[in-house]
């Protein structure tokens, strides 16, 4: 675990009623749009809106969100819907129209990347030592982690509308897509809060989706490689103006076994935590379920990884292990450019990002 | 069913762009000589009347029309050209609509960073000796996913 190094500018409280914590706004050094962010899900939810007036109401959609989505798709909560269904130990559920939405675009996003992201890595995660919320785990706990469990396989779970079909002995995590799912959500649900006036960017932990009306040639966004050398030349600013971008690495999130450095981003196939050449992969696609999804199937992908992203689609930039930089699929090598995306959505079948609670 | 593959079948034509009234705007002349002189020139009048309405009408519509396309127009979607070495798979369904940054506001500052795993860096700004220093301070919290 890597302690917060510093603060952020505080320049007010705001208030969340029902929020596990308080919003900070931030100041990013322009005072046309309102920023703030807080703690939410184990990571940072930082949202940015304009006009700024509008900010008090958008905290609360976004509040709505994170707190629906946290009841629906957290392992780590006794109380959740997930937690349920794994206590059963398989069966037929009738699921609640929110979790629904999560697990079938956690499903289609398998089904899209061919297996590379599975929502059924539940078991693999625990076994790898996961088992917990992140920072509860003691990244040096001695002793070698379990047996790599492959997963079973995203077919062998059947979702017919709410009617969830899990065979026994399958555990979901649906790691892969559910931060990109909450970013959709909320920026839509402030949206919806704002009568669609003005703009919005939601980031969950990196996972920043926007909606409305961009600023002036785009959302300015940093795109950085690791939490390391905030110097580092392998950062990028860009300009978002519709869609979002997503990016996973092997970077964080590590913890040890026996000695054994061990991440969160499991290789379906084989149980173990992805050992291609990349570290960190960004993705820009028309949802931000989406770029969570192919960022992710783009770390598991490894040498295939560009193939992948070029066939499928979707702009991408990938740091190697080595450091190099590669850029695919129209993503800008100059820094400051825009990012431009298919408005077309892999995962989420036949419908729009809801705000399902 | 020729006659319902007539394509000018239900079309009305405006009376403005029509020739002068036809019988049928005409009602019969019941109540005599002078009664109908007066109601004769009271209904071309009225079909004066009726025909300058119509006419305004049908120009506001015309300039209403034109004026929504332009608008639909100038806020289409931006959508990016398919990546040049991609090809787009066809099985995706369009959903997101953002609109292009045309008249929103002016962000120069990054307002949020994605990197590995949702590290936040925060762009912040502050006076020092009267000049705007901007500094990026990166965070590194514990993370999870859910």
């Amino acid at each position: 675990m890597l302690p917060p190094t510093t603060t952020t500018d505080v320049l007010a409280a705001v208030p969340a009623p029902g929020a596990a914590s308080s919003w900070r706004r931030i100041s990013t050094g322009d005072d046309t749009v309102a920023v703030a962010e807080r703690a939410a899900l184990g990571t940072t939810a930082r949202l940015a809106v304009w006009p700024p007036e509008s900010l008090s109401a958008a905290l609360g959609a976004v509040d709505g969100v994170l707190s629906a989505l946290d009841r629906q798709a957290s392992r780590f909560r006794e109380d959740s819907e997930i937690a349920w269904i794994h206590r059963s130990g398989g069966g037929r559920f009738m699921l609640s129209n929110g979790f629904a939405e999560a697990v079938s675009v956690a499903l289609e996003a398998a089904r899209w990347t061919g297996g590379l992201v599975d929502p059924t890595v539940g078991d693999a995660l625990i076994s790898l030592g996961y088992d917990r919320d992140f920072a509860a785990i003691d990244p040096e706990r001695g002793g070698p982690a379990g047996a790599p469990v492959p997963a079973p396989g995203w077919q062998t779970v059947r979702l017919d509308g709410p009617i969830l079909s899990l065979p026994a002995g399958v555990r979901l995590d649906l790691g892969a897509t559910a931060k990109g799912l909450g970013s959709d959500r909320a920026a839509r649900a402030v949206m919806n809060a704002a009568g669609q006036a003005g703009g919005v960017l939601v980031s969950l932990g990196g996972d920043i989706a926007v909606a409305g009306q961009s600023p002036r040639d785009g959302w300015p966004i940093l795109v950085a490689d690791g939490p390391e050398d905030p110097a580092s030349s392998l950062t990028q600013n860009v300009r978002l103006a519709g869609g979002a971008v997503a990016t996973s690495s092997v970077t964080c999130r590590q913890w040890r076994r026996a000695g054994q450095v061990l991440h969160h981003i499991v290789d379906p196939r084989t149980g173990l935590p992805a050992d291609g050449p990349w570290q960190t992969v960004s993705v820009a696609a028309a949802t931000c379920a989406d770029a969570n999804a192919a960022a992710t199937a783009a770390v598991v992908a490894g040498e295939r990884a560009q193939e992948w992203l070029a066939v499928a689609g979707q702009p991408a930039r990938l740091v190697a292990r080595d450091g190099q930089v590669r850029y695919v699929g129209g993503w800008p090598d100059a820094d400051g450019g825009r990012v431009n995306v298919s408005p077309a959505s892999h995962v989420y079948r036949g419908s729009r990002p809801g705000v399902l609670r | 069913m020729d006659a319902e593959r007539d394509p000018r079948r239900g079309q009305v034509r405006l009376p403005a762009f029509a020739e002068p009234a036809a019988a049928g705007w005409q009602a019969p002349e019941a109540d005599g000589p002078a009664l109908a002189g007066r109601s004769g020139k009271a209904r071309r009048v009225g079909i004066r009347q009726v025909r300058r309405m119509s006419n305004w009408t049908a120009a506001a519509l015309i300039v209403g029309t034109g004026a929504t396309t332009v608008a639909l127009a100038h806020h289409a979607i931006s959508v990016g050209a398919p990546a040049a070495a991609a090809s787009s798979s066809s099985s995706g369904v369009v959903t997101t609509v953002t609109a292009q940054g045309a008249s929103g506001p002016q962000v120069s500052h990054s307002v949020a960073t994605t990197s590995a795993s949702g590290v936040t860096t925060t762009t912040t700004s502050q006076v020092v000796n009267g000049k705007t220093v901007v500094s990026q301070v990166r965070h590194a919290p514990a993370y999870h996913d859910n």
